[in-house]
């Protein structure tokens, strides 16, 4: 009995150490993201320390959705058509990677975070789907639209003490950015293994005038779309009778 | 310059600048004055290029139309070019056609490849509306440039649809048409109209049109103020619509798109004024051709990318 308790304590006590050692300490400022009117894309601020002699990936990532889309096709071997219905799974939202080296020298590990690695999580629908050459279509038609993007050397190594590396980054994010739960995440690599790595949760919110109409769009949509008629209108007519008087000549 | 130029939209999901989005409703708005088309088939594919999702900038693009024709009606209502009763006709038509062409589509899409039938379509149709429109424009022309007269006698040849059209019963005075005709054939041309345009998924100005110049023989001017008029009313449909049950219209961009095209139609009706009516004709026939041109190039090149979103409906 004494040896069982004597045991506990002592993992117990060696738990924090372990997840020290092997841990990476960081920040991410600002800690959320307020889309107001003038939102136009803005920029987190990731500083921190990872083991040294390690390599770091960045990630900023959305939460998974799912997407109904439509599969290109050739219809009688001539036309281009929308065909078969695709469902995807688990689809992030945005996924921005950054590395301090490019991720295909980073071994097996860099590869699996890179966008290609992201991409074999995604779930495809039907079954019967060529999933391999489907998945690097969504990858390309998410970075024509500035929600998918690698690159590397954006994340700067620093000074190295008491056996920890200092690093730090700036990642932009886009102004296609829909509120919700963002991550963002760091890795630190040494011979193509994951060391060790960490996470923090950055919320998108809407504020002000864009809190205002979403609510009214998405909460009261039959009052929204009369609203939007009648402004419409009256915007309409008002432009109408500006040229009336000046063309009352 | 300090003015901040960037807007967030919050149903679109992203950021636009303001004087670009200005700039192509005025551009989009100027056609839409002259011709009497709404111009969504312009406006919406600029849009996405512009980052805005695709069933976001339908929608909110038939929310613009709204302000934008009131604008333009109110021009070509100050200029005698509305035929009220005309348009209510073929309105009615067009909204009971649009409900048969809905539940057609329904049809095709369960029998599949409903996409493949809907785009011949569109191409055959624009193709030949077009080409119709711009030979018979030209030959027009070309007419009117051999006698000195400076408005020939329009002569009304007495076709197998014409001696129809006179056949049916209530026929009536349309006095800004300056036609005569029983208001069950604008009810039928609109219904046609609306069948097709549910089918295609656009707002019909394309067909229309033409529908009202060849087949009800009404004046090109007066056809230009009463579709304007016409539009006005399906686009407050579809703005309500799609507001219930999609929740894809970005009203801010609506607004944008509406104050540059509304001062773009009053522009496009007043440069109408100041063409003869087949020289209307002919720009617009040559716009319905660009469109063909376009729609076939992307059936025949291979996209950029294999997929594409689903709309919400």
């Amino acid at each position: 009995m004494k040896r069982a308790v004597f045991l506990i304590l002592t993992l117990l006590m060696c738990l924090p150490a372990a997840s020290r050692a092997a841990g990476i300490d960081f920040t991410a400022e600002p800690a959320g993201i307020e889309i107001g009117t003038l939102y136009k894309g803005t920029s987190i601020q990731v500083e921190g320390r990872v083991p040294e002699g390690t390599q770091v990936v960045l990630r900023f990532t959305g939460a998974p959705e799912d997407l109904r889309m439509k599969e290109k096709g050739k219809a009688m071997g001539l036309l281009w058509m929308n065909m078969n219905t695709l469902h995807f799974g688990n689809v992030p939202k945005v996924c921005l990677i950054d590395a301090s080296a490019p991720l295909k020298d980073l071994g097996l590990d860099g590869a699996r975070l890179g966008l290609t690695g992201l991409a074999d999580a995604v779930t495809v629908e039907p079954a019967t789907a060529d999933k391999a050459s489907l998945l690097p279509e969504l990858v390309t038609l998410k970075e024509k639209e500035g929600l998918f993007r690698q690159s590397s050397g954006g994340v700067k190594l620093g000074e190295k003490r008491d056996g920890l590396q200092a690093f730090s980054a700036t990642l932009a994010v886009p102004s296609r950015l829909s509120p919700g739960s963002y991550s963002v995440e760091v890795f630190a690599l040494r011979d193509g293994t994951i060391q060790a790595q960490a996470a923090k949760t950055v919320d998108a919110r809407l504020v002000g005038a864009p809190a205002l109409l979403a609510d009214l769009a998405f909460n009261h949509g039959a009052w929204y779309g009369i609203l939007a008629s009648i402004i419409a209108i009256l915007g309409g007519l008002a432009i109408g009778l500006v040229f009336q008087s000046k063309g009352a000549h | 310059m300090s003015i901040p130029m960037e807007l967030y939209l919050p149903i679109a999901g992203n950021s636009v600048n303001i004087a670009a989005v200005f700039g192509l409703g005025g551009a989009v708005g100027l056609l839409s004055g002259i011709f009497g088309v709404g111009g969504g088939f312009l406006m919406t594919p600029l849009l996405i290029m512009m980052g805005i999702p695709p069933t976001v900038a339908a929608a909110s693009d038939s929310n613009q139309i709204v302000g934008a024709s009131t604008s333009g009606t109110l021009a070509h209502l100050r200029l005698g070019n509305v035929d009220v009763k005309m348009g209510l006709l073929l309105l009615i038509g067009g909204v009971l056609g649009g409900t048969v062409g809905v539940e057609i589509i329904k049809v095709l899409r369960a029998m599949g490849n409903a996409d493949f039938l809907i785009n011949v379509t569109y191409v055959l149709m624009l193709g030949l509306v077009g080409g119709y429109m711009f030979i018979e424009s030209l030959q027009s022309m070309r007419k009117a440039k051999a006698p000195a007269k400076n408005e020939p006698e329009k002569h009304v040849k007495s076709s197998a649809f014409a001696r129809f059209a006179a056949s049916l019963p209530w026929q009536m005075e349309f006095k800004r048409s300056g036609v005569r005709m029983s208001p069950l054939l604008p009810l039928f041309l609109g219904g046609l109209v609306g069948v097709l345009s549910a089918i295609m998924g656009v707002g019909g100005g394309f067909i229309m049109v033409p529908v009202m110049v060849y087949l009800l023989r009404m004046p090109m001017h007066v056809v230009v103020g009463t579709s304007l008029f016409q539009i006005l009313f399906t686009c407050i449909n579809v703005t309500v619509m799609q507001s219930i049950s999609n929740h894809t219209v970005d009203f801010v961009l609506a607004l944008i798109l509406l104050v540059g095209s509304s001062l773009g139609a009053q522009v496009g009706a007043k440069i109408g004024k100041k063409l003869h009516g087949d020289q209307l004709k002919i720009l617009l026939a040559s716009l319905v051709l660009v469109v063909m041109f376009k729609i076939l190039y992307e059936l025949i090149a291979r996209p950029d990318v294999l997929l594409a979103y689903v709309g919400g409906h």
